[in-house]
């Protein structure tokens, strides 16, 4: 929004004919257009199916998440799968888990539907809770923002993990994805909202916003109308960047012990229980690993990209 | 009233691993013609890898299968177990006394004598009010935490406080320096095998308050404590004042032990498995599953000891909760569970037999019997559908499983959850921290309608097994064994039967009766007698599994092949 706003053009904003600059269209042309990103995309595009359609998934495949199958490990050897490469096979795409049989392949499209349900509401969550509080902190300031802002400092301050740890384990077990959302969006909200917070304080001065108040725009008119349209290239890359960063939160929080409980499949509680059978089943770390590996590198890497489009946008 | 699993058990096995030591074990592989079994040198120092500490150095707070086997290092009893493999290490035998007890007033009585020179470390004679000293330690409220069997047969007024607070207790007589006379509560026929509980070693009359003997114990036995970090480290040295002469039982061939704590699991395994330097002369607790694939070459299974743990792990079902409470819907459960994926989920068929009945086979007088039989192990849903159908829960039903917040004990939880899937029944799995864990399922009001478990006997009759788990009269508010919650007017009068019975072995065969009574309410699922599996290092000599150890090595036993490495 390098353009200086006319009163005309005021009354327009968000009228088809004449979008902002940093059009979802302009941003995506120039994605499709990048190599790394189209990758990026396709990967997190199997990941969202695989989540979305899991149920359908397991039953082409034959094996739910939870079924064991004794026989495709050797009890005697300590529960390690029959076969190489930790038992991958027709039967089982990615093999089995150790000790009870249970499908990686199964448990890795059920484990992104956690990852990804839990990831994605907390984007949600910390995306409203931040721009809401961050646009009131930067548009009345006064004590408003002074309140916001402590509350703010407050919370980064904290030690999250430990904290979150500390809550997950002394709460009662109940919903624990819901809990994990709330947990890790308390802690992630005043990232997204100090941003917002100087955005608006810089918009809130500028002339096309004291025209509208000049013409007698109420304050939620102001907020809504004529700042929020203004914070979208902001919000869209912080989300983005945030996603991976709640993936990896819930996998090591799962990890930890602390996460979303047995026997629902977690790839962070994968990689948990693999550790002690890095030498004789590799394949048990290897395959939930490079799935959340590659999630969180294809999040990463895609954000990356959008702020760069978006940028070069604002630049033009 | 041990109550362990062998998880427990696989922790405090761990605290038995021993690791011989005595300066740079270059060649460390030699030695391997000897193996575990062959005979020890005498001398040397074994050193100790252990995940956990000992709970406690006080023979009379400390209670499981780690420290009783370590105690025997450190202090003598009455009375103890054989020091051998197999049954003969169950078989209880004089220590301190020169016999197992002599009894008079029809078993409510019993006589022991102190053999000639036995001695404290600090040189002075144990004397039987030294004996009695030690016992009467079991009643003060905060130091009495360990062995409960001193405070529940002998009597006792029911003011007394143990001989801090109170006094002396009338109801042990010394009349002289070698005798000490017990007068019980009622006739009890097995007092020979409760006097080798830790309860019943002599503590010098007047010393020991508090938590002075946790830091620093005083030693009857070959070793004395020369130092102790807990949760670090623990070093014994010859206890001079030891004589040979008068103990049948120990070997004691090394010169001392150097206990480590504090090691991870994995650690210990890579350790032992490597037998590095040191390391060589190493044994180790159990070790973990994943494990299990690693040690099956020549080499490393000429280092590896295995045998049954000595305890049940199970499922209790709580008779009092619907629909928990019809016989027919346990004897469902008890056809249903696929004991198979229960054991896998433990590490497979080296780390655990299938259960089948509530006494694990190192009791006497058990009988091998499988009253809820499946193909297997893997249970038999069809049976047990039927079974469902005539109690009227054809369409399931729910019921919450506590269980530890333990990956293994969680491996369990789930592996019984998919085997009623069947059936319609819901397992919602209810995971509680370790450390409350038997504080929550031992209060009625708190437990839910099933919980897993362990039992390991303290010695090995159905005495100190079917009782605790199963007399409905033993049900508390708080600490409660009895987690069926079970009160069968059958079971209770066959158990009082059995207590009045004179001979041992009559009464251990009929515990074996009971057991297949009580089995037939089905107030519990016995799930697997886990084993242990600990690899030595290639210079240990003279390491058996010990039957009353809860598998454990026993250490008063083991020594090195060659003492100068």
């Amino acid at each position: 929004m390098s353009t200086t706003p006319t009163l005309l053009e005021v009354e327009e904003v968000g009228a088809p004919t004449s979008g902002p600059p940093t059009s979802t269209q302009r941003i995506l042309t120039r994605l499709v257009h990048d190599k790394a990103a189209v990758l990026c995309l396709a990967f997190l595009l199997i990941v969202v199916l695989m989540a979305a359609f899991a149920p359908l998934i397991t039953k082409l495949s034959g094996w739910g998440p939870y079924e064991f199958d004794s026989s495709a490990v050797n009890s005697a050897l300590g529960g390690v799968p029959h076969g190489s490469l930790g038992g991958i096979s027709g039967e089982h795409w990615f093999g089995v888990e150790p000790q009870n049989g249970r499908d990686l392949f199964a448990r890795i499209v059920y484990g992104a539907r956690v990852s990804i349900t839990i990831a994605l509401s907390a984007t949600v969550l910390t995306g409203i809770l931040g721009v809401v509080l961050g646009m009131l902190a930067g548009f009345y300031r006064g004590w408003v923002d002074q309140l916001i802002s402590r509350v703010m400092d407050f919370l980064m301050a904290f030690p999250a993990l430990i904290f979150m740890i500390a809550i997950l384990s002394s709460l009662p077990a109940g919903n624990r994805p819901v809990l994990l959302v709330l947990v890790i969006s308390a802690f992630g909200w005043p990232y997204l909202a100090r941003v917002i917070r100087g955005q608006t304080m810089t918009l809130a001065n500028r002339e096309f916003v004291e025209a509208a108040r000049a013409s007698g725009a109420k304050d939620l008119a102001l907020v809504f109308r004529e700042i929020l349209p203004n914070l979208r290239s902001s919000i869209i890359v912080m989300s983005t960047l945030a996603v991976p960063g709640y993936i990896g939160t819930e996998a090591g929080l799962s990890f930890l012990g602390v996460g979303v409980t047995p026997p629902t499949a977690s790839w962070g509680q994968m990689i948990s229980s693999s550790v002690s059978w890095y030498s004789v089943d590799p394949m048990f770390f290897a395959i939930p690993g490079a799935f959340l590996f590659l999630t969180v590198l294809s999040l990463t890497v895609l954000g990356d990209k959008i702020r760069s489009v978006i940028d070069a946008g604002e630049a033009a | 009233m041990k109550r362990s699993t062998m998880l427990a058990g696989l922790l405090l096995s761990g605290s038995l691993a021993l690791t011989a030591c005595s300066g740079n074990a270059t060649d460390a592989a030699k030695g391997n013609s000897a193996g575990p079994g062959g005979p020890a040198a005498t001398g040397g120092t074994v050193q100790v890898l252990a995940n956990a500490g000992f709970s406690h150095l006080d023979p009379v707070r400390g209670f499981d299968g780690g420290v009783n086997n370590f105690y025997r290092l450190i202090y003598r009893t009455l009375t103890t177990q054989g020091a051998a493999p197999g049954a003969d290490g169950t078989k209880i035998v004089p220590d301190l006394a020169t016999d197992t007890g002599k009894p008079s007033d029809g078993g409510k009585t019993w006589t022991f004598t102190l053999k000639d020179g036995v001695a404290f470390e600090t040189g002075a004679p144990i004397t039987s009010a030294d004996v009695k000293f030690g016992v009467s330690r079991a009643w003060d409220p905060e130091i009495g935490i360990g062995s409960p069997y001193a405070k529940q047969i002998i009597a006792a007024p029911a003011s007394y406080q143990g001989p801090y607070k109170t006094g002396e207790l009338p109801s042990i007589e010394t009349p002289d320096a070698k005798t000490v006379v017990f007068h019980l509560k009622k006739p009890y026929a097995d007092f020979g095998s409760v006097v080798a509980q830790n309860t019943f070693v002599p503590v010098p009359k007047g010393s020991g308050a508090g938590t002075e003997l946790d830091s620093k114990p005083i030693a009857s036995g070959p070793y004395k404590v020369s130092a102790y970090k807990p949760g670090a480290s623990l070093t014994l040295v010859r206890n001079d004042k030891w004589d040979v002469k008068t103990d049948s039982v120990r070997a004691a061939k090394p010169d001392g032990f150097q206990w480590t704590f504090g090691l991870d699991p994995a650690t210990i395994d890579e350790r032992m498995i490597a037998g590095q330097g040191t390391d060589a002369n190493a044994i180790a607790g159990t070790i973990q599953a994943a494990s299990v694939a690693r040690i099956q070459t020549p080499q490393l299974k000429q280092r590896t000891l295995s045998g049954l743990g000595g305890c049940t792990t199970y499922m209790g079902l709580n008779t009092t909760k619907k629909p928990l409470d019809d016989v027919r819907v346990r004897q469902a459960i008890n056809l249903a569970v696929n004991k198979q994926t229960v054991r896998d989920a433990v590490g497979g068929s080296t780390l655990a037999d299938l259960a089948t009945s509530i006494q694990p086979p190192t009791i006497v007088g058990r009988t091998d019997y499988n009253p809820y039989p499946s193909q297997d192990g893997k249970g038999d849903v069809e049976a047990a559908r039927k079974l469902l159908t005539e109690a009227g829960h054809a369409g399931g039903f729910t019921f919450t499983l506590d269980t530890r917040a333990q990956p293994k004990m969680q491996a369990m939880a789930v592996a019984i959850q998919q085997a009623l899937e069947p059936l319609k029944i819901a397992v919602k799995i209810n995971i509680i921290d370790t450390s409350t864990y038997y504080e929550v399922i031992g209060t009625p009001s708190q437990q839910h309608d099933a919980a897993i478990t362990g039992w390991c006997p303290d010695w090995p009759s159905g005495a100190t097994f079917l009782p605790p788990l199963f007399d409905g009269r033993n049900i508390t508010a708080k600490g409660n064994s009895n987690l069926a919650q079970l009160n069968d007017p059958g079971v209770n009068k066959k158990i009082d039967e059995i207590a009045a019975m004179k001979d041992v072995t009559a009464a251990n065969t009929a515990y074996g009766e009971l057991d297949q009574q009580i089995m037939k309410l089905a107030p519990m699922v016995p799930l697997l007698y886990e084993k242990v599996l600990m690899v030595v290092g290639s210079n240990i000599a003279g390491a058996y599994l010990h039957d009353g150890f809860s598998g454990g090595i026993d250490l008063v036993s083991v020594g090195l092949t060659d003492a100068g490495k």
